[in-house]
């Protein structure tokens, strides 16, 4: 990407210190108007109160700060240069990083599938963790239209939105199981993808993101002003949770039913509902998986990735642009519908405010900051995400300020993303290599 | 500052070197950080004191409270993480949460967890899903706006009312229920409008207003869409006068609309600093240079619930717990609190209050 | 009629701010084609720093209106275009040439960190300043309705068509501006010829800065409230306004801004005030079927 550098200029001491007291001084400035002022509450009208100590404390963590950053990346820079230059940068790393992360699959699936045995009195990490396989699974689900098929969408929000309230509504209006709701939900959303797709293909980049954003707005504003239909701003509460086959998770079943803890002949626990609820959004997320993964093998995978790459040559070669992106957008908001469904049976209780835009631009910060289209990428980014804010509870205020702030650093770090790597599916070369390979 | 955190840490110190007592944790949660932080800091500050002078008592049961403290910045999602995590520090009370679309999904947790939670939460829905662990401290949406619409119909009559909400379960709820007494009482509302929490611009609706002739606004939200909504009447050169909920009792009402803030009427349950009982306590406050507004004493009747209930009970297991609470009748700073089936406390909801040069005050 | 009159003027007014903040996220996204999220809250911060300074004034009895604007407007256009370029620097430029989404999240995250930057230090609590600049002139008398500007409308519509002037020929009549077009077309070339692009970007990023603090100045003397949550709203409509004008294009910018203005105050005017957000964004999105590119922009040409 950027040009080899084959000399490296040292910076002198003298320069060092400039280049830290230019960085001081801007602190200065922008430190002024926020931290050196503020403006207080006295009796029903302002008052400026100043704080110049901290002001002072903030400049010369800045200066400090720079002077040890500079001498790091300096130094960083100056092995890697040595590196380039003695030729040891060995190209397998790049084969050996991706067995790197196979393994690390497997070995993320097992804890996976062992975090509630081990942690099986804890109800904070099992629900903590599954939130995250939420947001991985919503991640999953937009990996395939911003990630493969490269449709920018701000609005994702609005699928997982479409998902909850039908099930809510499905069951509590009709009395619909989770396991029959969560396939009609599951193609509502879908449907709801076609339509927002359909108005707008041949829009591009940022004009589609704008109006993807204005989509999910839309329907957020009507869940909360229909309030026939979706309860309004009240919300949906009670919705039933999900039984196994037939057996419900409850101290007092309802007349007729038995109880999961009864029939097992266990004492009753909430957390086995907690655990069920984690089995089954494993399942949903690993389903997905499986889905997308071979998705990509197909002629519409392989069709997303095209388009991504190169709309104008998809053309030439005559395939159907429409139905490639449509089938993106649909297949994608099913997924998040699925995300949905499973998110009202855990919450027991939708409201509009779970769908703001905040929500779509998290699923998004996911699919990029994991690294466009990378599987496993959505998956730490997801665990990085949801657990920054958790682990941020010690830091009371300081928790947003954090997770913005990680999410610059991981940008300006790695631009990429974490798992970076763009690999084609489909190689010349390799892949007639990997068919000799046996596969 | 540094005396005081010196202090506190050769308390600290001191407090180790002693035998320790068993402690018992209950819990308050509430927006402590975000848009809503001063009522979470209110109920904060109510807590600790009522926590300090519990143990001063010498605790409940024998046993010493500490206090644990959950944000959830008014959004459901946290509030179900802060539920789990106090469920997991096995707290035995908890008073939150403080918003209702907080306090729902989080009231499930609790429930299955065997957690008693006493709270300030307004909304019907809190104590209408048949929960056997929720008791309400404060009243309920559909008492405050029928307050209000009557107050309205009687105290205006013959002047245009309009009524407008701001599309939050709290604020579409309360002028609902106003809408639905003023009707009741043969006065209809001139203009029924939602806006936009969160917006700065009202002119819209303030132009609107002053075509309609409307002098009298019914508003279900909170306070500050209310300054704002002020200042621009009195821009546009409309005498607007501002009936609303629970929530004008913010001072940063005052702070932000100015001296327009006179013009707003609001319910809230009667004044707990009148109350005799509380005297002292008010005082004490007082002398800790924190005023008891808004949900402070709220707060501190929470804990006094909880003493009381244990102490009646002889235990803090839930059962046990819980009945004591459902059949007693506890004297606290709030006045005297008793719940009926539902957990909603019985003693009459609401009175009308008015600024009045930064204070507020029973209306005239 | 008259109150029509009415609404037409609170919807200048709203539209003239909105235009001065889709300025700043058009130069971006012309120059070097990213949307920027934060601009929303580098107009936040601005408001910030003007309750600051008209509380320094107020406390030093400043009495004289102009005086006071004049000298918040260069306070706040100051270190808000500090800010515009500490953020370009920051969270943008290491990121220059990577993907187009790795600066959109980069600018996500950029726009958290500084709401939460301001909460921390300034506190959640709304800021008020005591009314600035009051009365106005009554336009139009029926019996039943009075048709009125106040001096603060007016100022911020009269300001903002000055600056709007002052800026087009600015891009169009300078050397800055002739730097600015080139880097727009093509960064390579325009660096070849000897433009310093890096330069360029930077006082792009604090032009938009300064023109963002114009109306968080215009929105503090107005409605006189701020709190750390504006930016978030502002800065979404002044970007379907600037995408609705055509992204890129600076006369775009306004007339978006303005459309969105107008159409915000009379669909609330005379249809549901609830489903106004719904009408902005159905507006945009009917007008992108017809026109892709928004309604001055330049069709995008696909080159193989």
């Amino acid at each position: 990407m950027s040009a080899v550098v084959f000399a490296h200029h040292a910076m002198t001491p003298a320069e060092r210190l400039r280049d830290a007291g230019w960085i001081a001084f801007v602190a200065l400035v922008l430190g002024i108007p926020l931290i050196g002022l503020t403006t207080v509450d006295a009796g029903g009208r302002l008052e400026v109160a100043t704080r110049f100590g901290l002001l002072a404390v903030f400049v010369a963590v800045a200066f400090a700060g720079r002077l040890v950053l500079r001498y790091g990346l300096d130094h960083a820079r100056a092995r890697r240069l040595r590196r380039v230059q003695a030729g040891t940068e060995a190209d397998d790393g790049r084969a050996l990083a991706q067995r790197v992360v196979t393994v690390l699959g497997w070995f993320a699936l097992g804890a996976a599938v062992a975090l509630p045995l081990v942690f099986s009195g804890n109800r904070y990490v099992v629900d903590t963790a599954t939130t995250v396989l939420i947001y991985v699974m919503l991640g999953w689900g937009l990996n395939v239209v911003v990630g493969l098929a490269g449709l920018l969408d701000l609005g994702y929000v609005a699928f997982y939105a479409v998902g909850a309230y039908s099930y809510a509504l499905l069951s509590t209006q009709y009395g619909w199981g989770f396991w029959q709701a969560l396939p009609v939900s599951g193609a509502l959303a879908a449907s709801f993808g076609i339509l927002l797709g359909y108005p707008i293909l041949r829009l591009r980049g940022d004009y589609l993101a704008i109006v993807t954003l204005g989509f999910g707005e839309i329907i957020r504003i009507i869940l909360v002003n229909w309030t026939e239909f979706s309860n309004g701003p009240n919300g949906i509460s009670s919705i039933p949770r999900p039984s196994f086959f037939g057996l419900e998770f409850s101290r007092r079943p309802a007349a007729g039913e038995q109880s999961f803890a009864a029939f097992f002949g266990l004492d009753y626990s909430p957390m086995q509902r907690l655990i069920f609820l984690y089995y089954v959004i494993l399942v949903l997320a690993l389903a997905t998986h499986v889905f997308v993964s071979r998705l990509r093998r197909l002629p519409v995978g392989r069709a997303w990735e095209a388009l991504r790459e190169d709309e104008i040559a998809c053309r030439a070669m005559g395939m159907n642009t429409t139905n490639i992106k449509l089938s993106a957008f649909a297949i994608g908001a099913m997924l998040g519908g699925f995300a949905g469904v499973f998110f009202a049976a855990r919450q027991g209780f939708i409201s509009p405010e779970s769908f703001v835009f905040t929500e779509s631009a998290i699923v998004l910060a996911i699919v990029v900051l994991g690294g466009m289209g990378s599987q496993m990428g959505v998956v730490l980014a997801a665990t990085l995400l949801v657990l920054i804010p958790e682990f941020g509870r010690n830091f009371a205020e300081y928790r947003m300020l954090l997770f913005g702030a990680a999410m610059v650093l991981i940008m300006v770090w790695k631009p990429g993303g974490l798992l970076s790597h763009r690999e084609p599916t489909l190689r010349l070369g390799a892949a007639a290599k990997a068919t000799e390979g046996g596969r | 500052m540094n005396k005081t955190l010196l202090a506190a840490a050769l308390a600290a110190v001191g407090l180790a070197a002693q035998p320790a007592l068993a402690e018992l944790p209950v819990a308050i949660a509430g927006p402590m950080s975000g848009q809503y932080a001063s009522a979470g800091d209110q109920i904060r500050k109510g807590a600790e004191m009522a926590i300090a002078d519990i143990n001063a008592r010498g605790g409940v049961l024998g046993e010493k409270l500490v206090l644990e403290v959950g944000d959830d910045a008014c959004d459901p999602k946290q509030a179900v993480s802060v539920a789990n995590t106090m469920v997991n520090k096995e707290i035995v009370f908890m008073h939150g949460h403080w918003c209702s679309s907080s306090t729902i999904p989080a009231s499930d947790v609790y429930y299955e967890a065997d957690i008693p939670m006493a709270t300030v939460s307004t909304n019907p829905q809190v104590t209408e899903r048949g929960l056997e662990n929720i008791f309400r401290i404060m009243g309920r949406d559909d008492q405050q706006g029928m307050v209000a619409g009557t107050y309205l119909a009687d105290h205006f009559k013959g002047k245009k009312i309009a009524v407008v909400d701001d599309k939050s379960a709290y604020g579409k709820g309360l002028a609902d229920e106003i809408a639905k007494a003023m009707t009741a009482r043969g006065i209809e509302p001139a203009l029924r409008e939602s806006i936009t929490a969160g917006e700065k611009d009202y002119s819209g609706l303030v132009t609107k207003l002053k075509r309609d002739g409307v002098e009298v606004m019914a508003y279900g939200g909170y306070h500050t869409e209310v300054a704002l909504i002020l200042r621009q009447a009195q821009q546009a050169g409309l005498d607007l006068t501002v009936m609303g909920g629970d929530t004008m009792t913010n001072s940063e009402l005052v702070t932000a609309a100015g001296p327009a803030a006179d013009k707003v009427l609001f319910t809230f349950s009667p004044d707990p600093r009148k109350n005799a009982s509380a005297a002292p306590v008010v005082e004490k406050f007082r002398a800790a240079k924190i005023e008891p507004e808004g949900y402070v004493l709220y707060a501190y009747a929470a804990m006094q619930l909880f003493e009381q209930a244990a102490t009646a009970a002889g235990s803090t297991d839930y059962d046990a717990l819980q009945k004591a609470m459902r059949e007693g009748s506890f004297d606290t700073v709030i006045g005297n609190l008793s719940f009926d089936a539902k957990g909603d406390q019985k003693a009459p909801g609401f009175v009308v209050y008015q600024w009045q040069g930064g204070q507020y005050d029973y209306a005239r | 009629m008259a109150y029509a009159l009415q609404q037409l003027i609170n919807g200048l007014t709203l539209g003239a701010m909105y235009g001065l903040i889709a300025i700043g996220y058009t130069m971006v996204y012309g120059i070097i084609g990213m949307i920027n999220f934060a601009h929303g809250d580098i107009f936040m911060v601005s408001a910030f720093i003007a309750v600051t300074c008209f509380t320094l004034l107020a406390a030093a009895d400043v009495s004289s209106i102009p005086l006071a604007l004049m000298f918040v407007l260069v306070v706040s256009m100051f270190f808000t275009s500090a800010y515009g370029w500490a953020v370009e620097r920051v969270a943008y430029r290491p990121l220059r040439g990577s993907t187009r989404l790795a600066p959109l999240i980069s600018a996500i995250g950029m726009s958290i960190f500084l709401q939460n930057t301001v909460q921390l230090t300034q506190g959640a609590r709304v800021k008020p300043i005591p009314p600035v600049i009051e009365g106005g002139i009554e336009l139009w008398q029926t019996p039943d309705f009075t048709v009125q500007i106040g001096w603060s409308q007016l100022l911020i519509i009269v300001t903002t068509v000055v600056l709007m002037v002052a800026f087009t020929w600015m891009i169009t009549h300078t050397a800055f501006g002739r730097q600015q077009r080139s880097c727009e077309q093509d960064r390579t070339m325009a660096a070849l010829l000897g433009v310093n692009v890096d330069r360029t970007i930077s006082l792009t990023f604090m032009l938009g800065a300064a023109l963002a603090a114009v109306a968080g100045v215009m929105v503090t003397v107005y409605y006189g409230v701020v709190d750390f949550f504006i930016g978030f709203l502002a800065g979404i409509k002044a970007f379907t306004a600037a995408v609705l004008g055509g992204i890129g294009s600076l006369p775009g910018a306004m007339l978006g801004g303005l459309l969105i203005g107008l159409i915000e105050s009379f669909w609330a005017a005379y249809l549901w005030a609830e489903y106004k957000d719904v009408a902005t964004f159905g507006i945009l999105c009917l007008v992108l079927m017809l026109r892709p590119s928004g309604l001055l922009g330049r069709p995008e040409v696909e080159k193989v």
